[in-house]
């Protein structure tokens, strides 16, 4: 068995209601070490392209990372992946919380689910005391509800539960999964394709050690203390803790680069009234983290006023504040708190679910779907009740909602019209809240990325402007050039390629976005420290960065064979056409700029520039030649 | 003065605080003002006077206005 990693995986068919674990050697581990790296090996070799979404045939992996579960910040995060029924693409969304140290813990790497149940089930996982259990009652239940009938059934109130909510069950195709009710894996609707396995949960709890896995415990330990007393120490952890993601949105609309109203403009006017200090004051009411993570992110919200929000679902984090405010037109914090909770409870993403309404908000305003389609919701920007109400349906699939539970992309091809042109989205999937206008970089992200619009795919330029800042310093050993937000070029997109390794490998390895660089809380020779001591793997920073491009590489092949090519590696129309106020006014993208940058990265990448195809020569350098052999090059 | 400082700015000041009432006899450059607060000019990424953004060099303010900085800002 391979140092860091527990060496095998579950095998569960639900449709013979069979299991079976496999064992994989080191020389495989030091391809395919874990969470994107894994799940994209497993999808290309196992899933025949062109495989419906939501169909048995389709394949569910979960999979740790290689440090999911080492015992310092930032190291809790899994993937969760399979053909997405957002995008037709390569779907991936990664969570952290406690669930996926637990599986390292009962001891396994990663599970990869097929076929469909007979019946609503659930997969009960207590270190080799593995089953399938009736989830007919569980079926229809919120997440809440659900886990504590897991827990007393398992008689182990400490037994961890990933779960889907209505939202998944009833097949909308941005559906997401939580565990411990907090965490989600969001995006690309892998809580459909779960929801259409008829698995409800999979609960898990695991005796074992992460540090008998590990080749020397001791490295880690320490940097894991060490990390500990970081945290006051560090500018922009502390202010993760204190403030968390909603700290963002304050910047974001002085810099003019708040994505509002379905990204017609780039500053909201009611910005005060939803930003951090709001908040602090009208929602927070305690701060949690993930397993054995001292940055502390999470927020817990409470709120008994003109909504009544609970406390067991979790704060709403930057993208969710944002996008059922600024995004929505709305400027009441509480309503934005009370549509987290309904799509926590529902397991939707938050992203696309926001997005889809301001989407059709748009399409109402212009007179593309009126109080006939909307059941009678007046659903302009800035009606909260409608927002509120639209959520519901979407997660039952009623009215209006039923077309919205398809996507954005989707509902517009119905929709017809100009709606199409108010669809914000790349691949089918809805983009986050950052606006490419101000940092081009994250646009670049969402062109190429193989999930579609994402925002983690790219480091956000503003972080690499100045030479002198902590963030560029946390970075400058990558390689990258301190540049400009807002230019593109040969250097943006060099730029852009390293850090997209870079994130690459952290899916890879189940490290958080807010841990290492550019963040720069874990420096990154502490990562490749902890790598090392995992392992026992006499590994350089780029091996680490090859780890990241090969994932890439494995979801892009993906991704061709499922008839992906360029012509998908756009962006919409509307984010080429220049803001007509604020700090940003006259800003748009240059589209020769940004197609002579994406030129640029097919050629650092080493993909044909029309095909996007990876050319047998890349794939070599990156050992893993059989993928040319799979795309006849 | 009213100052506000977004995001891990507040680290800087030793009430890390978002928000200070920062009384000027007379008007101040933002580079000085940063100097007085031991907010270091690499963390500043955008600096906005009454709702404006301005250039960190070459701006004065005085005790009626109201400054905002803010650090790079990323994804969340």
């Amino acid at each position: 068995m391979a140092y860091g990693t527990r060496g095998r995986i579950l095998r569960v068919d639900l449709t013979q209601a069979s299991f079976r674990i496999e064992h994989f050697d080191e020389a495989f581990y030091r391809l395919y070490p874990g969470g994107k790296a894994l799940a994209g090996y497993l999808l290309l070799r196992e899933l025949a392209p062109g495989t419906d979404a939501l169909a048995p045939e389709n394949l569910l992996v979960i999979a740790n990372g290689l440090l999911t579960g080492a015992p310092i910040s930032a190291s809790t995060r899994f993937t969760v992946a399979a053909r997405s029924p957002l995008t037709g693409a390569y779907g991936e969304s990664e969570a952290g919380g406690f669930w996926g140290p637990e599986l390292k813990m009962a001891g396994f790497d990663a599970i990869v689910v097929s076929g469909r149940a007979a019946q609503p089930t659930y997969l009960a996982i207590r270190d080799d005391t593995i089953e399938l259990r009736d989830a007919r009652e569980l079926w229809g239940r919120e997440p809440e509800e659900a886990q504590a009938r897991i827990r007393a059934e398992l008689g182990d109130k400490l037994v961890r539960v990933l779960q889907i909510g209505i939202g998944g069950e009833n097949l909308v195709r941005y559906a997401a999964l939580t565990n411990e009710l907090r965490h989600f894996n969001g995006r690309t609707g892998m809580g459909a394709v779960m929801g259409s396995k008829n698995l409800k949960a999979i609960a898990v709890r695991g005796s074992g050690r992460y540090a008998d896995a590990l080749h020397d415990a001791k490295p880690i330990a320490a940097l894991g203390r060490a990390l500990g007393k970081r945290v006051k120490e560090h500018p922009q952890a502390w202010d993760m803790q204190e403030k968390g993601t909603p700290g963002l949105l304050a910047g974001l609309n002085a810099a003019g680069m708040l994505p509002t109203r379905n990204f017609r403009e780039g500053v909201f006017e009611g910005v005060a009234n939803i930003q951090w200090e709001v908040y602090e004051k009208e929602l927070l009411s305690a701060r949690r983290t993930c397993y054995a993570c001292a940055i502390r992110c999470k927020r817990e919200v409470k709120v008994d006023d003109r909504y009544q929000v609970g406390d067991a679902y979790g704060g709403p984090e930057y993208e969710t504040v944002e996008g059922f405010g600024g995004y929505c037109g709305i400027d009441d914090l509480q309503a934005v708190a009370k549509a987290n909770e309904l799509c926590n409870r529902y397991t939707l993403d938050t992203i696309s679910t926001s997005s889809t309404i301001a989407f059709a908000m748009e399409c109402f305003e212009h007179g593309l779907i009126g109080l006939k389609e909307t059941g009678g919701l007046d659903l302009r920007f800035g009606n909260a009740e409608a927002m509120l109400k639209t959520i519901d349906l979407i997660a039952r699939r009623e009215g209006i909602g039923d077309l919205l539970a398809q996507g954005s992309k989707r509902a517009a091809q119905v929709i017809g019209g100009d709606a199409p042109r108010f669809a914000m989205q790349v691949k089918g999937q809805e983009l986050p809240m950052h606006d490419p206008r101000g940092k081009v970089g994250v646009g670049l992200g969402y062109a190429i990325g193989e999930i579609g619009g994402d925002h983690l795919y790219a480091a956000h330029d503003t972080m690499l402007a100045n030479p002198d800042s902590i963030s560029f310093k946390g970075a400058a050993p990558l390689g990258v050039t301190a540049l400009p937000a807002r230019q593109l070029g040969a250097a943006k997109a060099r730029n852009y390629a390293i850090l997209e390794n870079w994130n690459s490998f952290g899916n890879a390895v189940g490290l958080c976005y807010f841990g290492p660089a550019p963040r720069s809380f874990i420096q990154i020779d502490e990562v490749l420290s902890a790598v090392r001591s995992a392992t026992g793997w006499d590994m350089q920073l780029a091996d680490l960065l090859r780890i990241g491009e090969r994932a890439t590489n494995l979801a892009r092949a993906f991704n061709i064979l499922n008839g992906f090519s360029r012509r998908d590696d756009v962006l919409p129309d509307r984010l080429f056409q220049p803001l007509e106020s604020g700090p940003l006014a006259g800003a748009g993208i240059s589209r020769d700029d940004f197609d002579l940058t994406m030129d640029e990265l097919y050629r650092l990448k080493g993909w044909d520039p029309q095909t996007t195809v990876p050319t047998r020569a890349r794939l070599r350098e990156l050992d893993i030649e059989w993928v040319a052999d799979l795309l006849g090059v | 003065m009213k100052l506000y400082l977004g995001s891990y700015l507040s680290w800087y000041v030793p009430q890390r605080l978002s928000r200070l009432d920062i009384p000027l006899l007379a008007p101040i450059s933002l580079m000085e003002l940063l100097a007085q607060l031991k907010l270091p000019p690499a963390e500043i990424s955008i600096a906005a006077v009454n709702g404006t953004m301005v250039p960190l060099e070459d701006t004065l303010v005085c005790d009626a206005d109201m400054v905002e900085f803010h650090p790079p800002v990323g994804g969340g």
